[in-house]
């Protein structure tokens, strides 16, 4: 069919935006009140329809335990992560535990996956460009942060097949501001993205050739964001209120979603004004039923001091990227900034500091990465390429290191780092018992040699070999990580290579049935709005 | 598409299994780093999965999916300095059949390998880093006879250590010459 067509898009944490190819130009589709970005919030309204978006952020304070956001934090988490338990601290709708350590929420009575939330922001993306096109789209590329891990990468593409999309790739969001950015055909240059979401960072330092762009390194932290300053702003905000009336604001939910959206604000202005004037009137009541208003004025100098080890802490990454390429800051020739966050003085001045050069600033930090990801959408579906060759080709890498389970809590490598994807390594495992008829591995992802400070993507056990002695049967496992990130595993009988039968007996994903489920119970639901 | 680049496009990924990672990027064994990227980049460009990815042949992406991992394969080998020494030592010995592909026994020694080079440069036991660095400061002092005392020590602890032997060669060689028997 020649008159296939995919989209792009760029599932944020708290923004996401879609873009498709048109005449050959990427461009942002708006929706139908022209706004090109649309918030990451979905509210579950009385009548049983889902409001996704812009619109469904202003539910945050008035139908706060419907509404979820930043369901990105918790994607492809495990229930006892760090970030799920900071996430309940704060969040007012219910995180709850689900089978093998999984994430849950649950809003009004239904329980849904996390996967599933993301799965309705992605539902609204497919509506807003189905609007605007005129038609059915049904393939789309993703993106997701390139230091993700493969239970999140998983997880989102999970949430593109629920939303009844087609996945035809997720790549790298900083990879894809890159390929936004086009660059000279002929000029080799090496580049760096620096993304700063609004939950995660990642910093990708590339090389281009022609056609090609390499990825050299990629580095990243995900949980450091534009968040995180409004967390400062929130803080100082709530502090200087305890000190004023004796009351702590973050003690209520809803006084919390107040100063939440108080400290986004001010954060916006003190960006682009370069001083914010705060003001949330009746905030909360006093014990003896006086209403309170939050008032405070924040200017640069301040709000500069609050985030600069945020700011530092990315450099520390930067490094870190810069280290793994074996380059230093002079090396590079064009910074790109990627994320809302990169408007801030503070951030661009840091990073011109750092890099010695004015960042790039052409294509908006917002759109940069749906833009990018329509592009490879496009070329994914040109069917000419192969006689004619692509106008670019990525080339990217595996941001952690892919690790199997020993002894004693260890975990040794089998794919390295900032190694280039697709690739496949096999590793020999040898029976220790007689008669042993079945194989047990661990597979983590991190940079630890520890097992327990990896990430665990999942065990997997192997049977259906010849039985032998002990040390007599051999089996290979491969490890295949494609060009998604995602992790595959599969083992033969070295001797026979003979398949053997692979059964995934531990993971925080969805398993089939339960994705079956999921897309019917996102079909029933409605989008409000459209 | 036409048929000529289908068969061989099978060919080459039967055949993979009989190529080292010089062949599989069409290179020369001495071949530098510009122009090992110069060959990955070339052969991304014609093998690249994602230029195939529209076709509807899932046997002919299988096949080029095969021949992508190797390109990959080859090129993490192959621009890593300690790992292709190591490769095409393996590939030019007798065992040239069987250690066509770097295998996870060949990371571990050339890990191995890496980590000895460290530990002979700085020492392996504390007590032999200890008198070793002491040897080094007298050293650059020109102490020669302090530097030999700790060197002495610093083999007392690690007696087959070469970096120390050769440093020890080299401060008997620059002391001067003194009268044995001469009484002060």
């Amino acid at each position: 069919m020649s008159d296939d067509i995919a989209v792009g898009i760029d599932l944020g944490t708290s923004y996401s935006a879609v873009a498709v190819v048109q005449d050959g130009a990427p461009q942002v589709i708006p929706n139908e009140w022209g706004e090109r970005t649309h918030a990451s919030v979905v509210s579950f309204l009385d009548d049983g329809t889902v409001l996704v978006g812009n619109n469904a952020k202003k539910n945050i304070i008035t139908n706060a335990e419907n509404t979820v956001y930043s369901a990105k934090r918790l994607i492809g988490r495990f229930y006892f992560s760090d970030e799920v338990k900071k996430a309940q601290a704060v969040m007012p709708y219910q995180i709850l535990e689900g089978p093998n350590n999984a994430v849950r929420v649950q809003v009004r009575d239904k329980v849904f996956a996390v996967p599933e939330i993301s799965a309705l922001v992605l539902k609204e993306m497919k509506a807003i460009a189905e609007t605007h096109l005129g038609r059915e789209v049904k393939q789309a590329v993703v993106t997701c942060p390139a230091y993700f891990n493969d239970n999140q990468r998983q997880a989102t593409k999970d949430a593109g097949r629920i939303a009844g999309l087609g996945v035809l790739r997720i790549i790298n969001e900083p990879t894809a501001a890159a390929l936004a950015y086009g660059f000279g055909k002929d000029i080799r240059q090496k580049i760096c993205v620096y993304d700063l979401g609004g939950g995660t960072f990642d910093v990708s330092i590339l090389e281009i050739g022609k056609d090609v762009f390499e990825v050299l390194s990629t580095a990243g932290d995900t949980y450091l964001g534009g968040d995180d300053f409004d967390d400062r702003i929130m803080a100082w905000l709530a502090d200087d209120f305890l000190k004023r009336h004796g009351l702590d604001l973050r003690q209520n939910k809803y006084c919390l979603q107040m100063l939440k959206e108080a400290g986004e604000r001010a954060k916006i202005e003190v960006g682009r004004d370069g001083t914010a004037q705060i003001l949330v009137s009746g905030i909360c009541q006093s014990p003896e039923g006086q209403v309170l208003d939050l008032k405070q004025k924040l200017d640069a100098d301040q709000f500069n001091r609050m985030v600069m080890d945020l700011v530092q802490r990315t450099f520390k990454v930067c490094d870190e990227a810069l280290q793994s390429a074996r380059m230093t800051a002079g090396d590079i020739d064009a910074v790109i900034l990627v994320g809302g966050p990169t408007r801030l003085p503070i951030v661009r001045q840091s990073v011109r500091h750092y890099f010695q050069k004015d960042p790039m600033v052409g294509i908006d930090p917002d759109e940069v990465v749906a833009l990018g990801a329509s592009i490879q959408a496009s070329a994914l579906l040109n069917r000419d390429a192969a006689v004619a060759g692509q106008a670019s080709y990525l080339l990217d890498v595996t941001p952690l290191t892919l690790r199997v389970g020993t002894v004693g809590g260890y975990a040794e490598p089998i794919i390295d780092k900032n190694t280039p994807i697709p690739i496949e390594k096999s590793k020999t495992f040898t029976t220790s018992r007689d008669g042993q008829d079945r194989v047990k591995i661990r597979v983590y992802q991190g940079e630890s040699k520890r097992a327990e400070q990896c990430e665990l993507l999942g065990e997997f056990e192997f049977g259906g070999f010849r039985l032998g002695y002990r040390g007599e049967v051999q089996i290979q496992v491969t490890f295949e990580i494609d060009s998604n990130g995602i992790v595959n595993v599969s083992a033969a009988d070295l001797e026979t290579g003979q398949k053997t039968s692979t059964t995934i007996s531990l993971s925080s994903g969805l398993s089939e049935t339960d994705l079956q489920a999921a897309i019917d119970k996102n079909a029933e639901l409605a989008l409000a709005g459209h | 598409m036409d048929d000529k680049f289908l068969t061989e496009v099978q060919a080459l990924a039967g055949a993979i299994d009989r190529l080292d990672y010089f062949a599989i990027l069409k290179l020369p064994q001495t071949a530098g780093v510009a122009e090992i990227k110069a060959a990955y980049h070339r052969e991304s460009r014609a093998y690249h999965p994602d230029r195939f990815a529209a076709l509807p042949d899932p046997l002919l992406r299988e096949a080029i999916g095969r021949i992508y991992r190797r390109i990959n394969e080859a090129y993490t080998v192959l621009r890593d300095d300690a790992k292709r020494r190591k490769y095409v030592a393996d590939i030019t010995g007798p065992d040239r059949a069987a250690k066509l592909r770097f295998t996870e026994v060949d990371e571990a020694q050339v890990k191995e390998e890496q980590k000895r080079k460290v530990e002979q440069q700085f020492g392996q036991t504390p007590n032999g880093r200890k008198f070793y660095a002491a040897a080094l400061a007298d050293i650059q002092a020109q102490r020669w006879e302090s530097a030999e005392r700790s060197l002495r020590m610093a083999l007392m602890y690690e007696p087959a250590n070469a970096k120390f032997k050769e440093q020890l060669a080299f401060v008997e060689k620059s002391k001067p010459k003194a009268d044995a028997f001469k009484i002060r």
